[in-house]
């Protein structure tokens, strides 16, 4: 017999509305995945990542007191540890540029936006499990490639003459 | 053509304006769907419909007890906007965070006019200051217009079109005073 690979998820969720995380964890159930985490903010998320090792992390961004920017933000700086790869997929009701922006340049893998459909979001998860982008280094930023599109690019491209790891 | 695309606040930090590489390091990423399911794994992983049902089901099973909430949350905003308005600072926090409820899980659960007039009533609370929160009629008109759309769900479209304009038009006059006062 043939398992889904939902089957076999830990998945970590954040968010400070009580509504949404319950939303989130019984769709995530209904795809099958047995382990799905609760934090209410950054704070506890952050306490709860060792204990739970998370394949995915779905995070609210604006969260009081630890919102999802900063969470993302720490969790991509794990440098070296395999927590700090995990795919981020930002569910938020902010979808002004700025804050998607902010999100891609903390390392946010998908942004997703609220209201939420079943559709959209099990679309943006079989993108993080099955379709990763390579994950960038620099001293300024470290968080899944930005550019989606193998479009041509006006500026030195340094993919070409980066060894992958 | 070169690729258009907004350009990243962070874009050109990295460079150290000599000639000497950055220090960009690439990683490729296994699949999770991969590594995971090992030799069952099939390339590429597609949406299931069945599975996409179930989730849609799942909604529906969800949708009645979050209308009674809605209704709940309704009445609470209502109470909340006088205090909210003459300064309750912990009111104004708690009407602020059932809109921004309202404006997250409405729409999923079948109530997209809910969502739409809770975001119009965020979108002017963040950019809200003190001043906005004394002239009420702003908030007044928002939480009137989420009650009618909860009461009334068949209203017709070009109706509740009609009104998020007109509170848009409201919020842009309201910003005008503001700024005539200044």
């Amino acid at each position: 017999m043939s398992h889904s690979v939902f089957e076999k998820l830990t998945v970590l969720v954040v968010d400070d509305s009580a509504y949404m995380r319950h939303l989130l964890m019984t769709l995530l159930q209904a795809l099958g995945v047995p382990r799905v985490f609760l934090a209410v903010d950054g704070e506890e998320a952050w306490e709860l990542l060792n204990t739970c090792r998370p394949d995915i992390v779905l995070t609210d961004a604006a969260m009081v007191p630890g919102d999802g920017f900063m969470f993302a933000k720490r969790l991509r700086s794990l440098r070296g540890h395999a927590l700090g790869l995990v795919p981020i997929i930002m569910v938020s009701g902010h979808t002004d540029l700025a804050s998607v922006e902010r999100a891609r340049d903390i390392g946010v893998t998908e942004f997703l936006s609220k209201p939420i459909s079943a559709r959209s979001l099990y679309e943006r998860l079989i993108q993080v499990l099955d379709r990763p982008r390579q994950f960038v280094e620099t001293p300024t930023y470290r968080g899944p490639d930005r550019r989606r599109r193998n479009a041509p690019f006006a500026g030195e491209d340094r993919r070409g003459g980066v060894a992958l790891i | 053509m070169p690729e258009r695309r907004t350009p990243s606040r962070l874009g050109g930090q990295d460079r150290n304006g000599d000639d000497t590489p950055p220090d960009v390091r690439f990683i490729r990423v296994p699949s999770i769907a991969e590594r995971k399911l090992g030799r069952e794994y099939v390339a590429p992983m597609r949406l299931d419909p069945r599975v996409l049902d179930q989730m849609q089901e799942t909604i529906r099973g969800l949708e009645t007890k979050y209308a009674e909430a809605l209704k709940s949350q309704v009445s609470m905003l209502q109470i909340l906007v006088e205090p909210a308005c003459k300064g309750d600072t912990e009111a104004r926090g708690r009407l602020y965070s059932l809109a921004h409820d309202m404006r997250g899980l409405a729409g999923t659960f079948g109530h997209p006019m809910v969502g739409r007039f809770a975001d119009s009533l965020c979108g002017y609370l963040e950019n809200c200051e003190s001043e906005g929160w004394k002239d009420g009629t702003v908030i007044v008109f928002h939480v009137d217009a989420i009650r009618d759309a909860i009461e009334n769900p068949k209203t017709d479209a070009a109706v509740t079109m009609e009104t998020l304009d007109a509170l848009e038009r409201l919020i842009e006059a309201s910003r005008r005073d503001r700024r005539k006062r200044g």
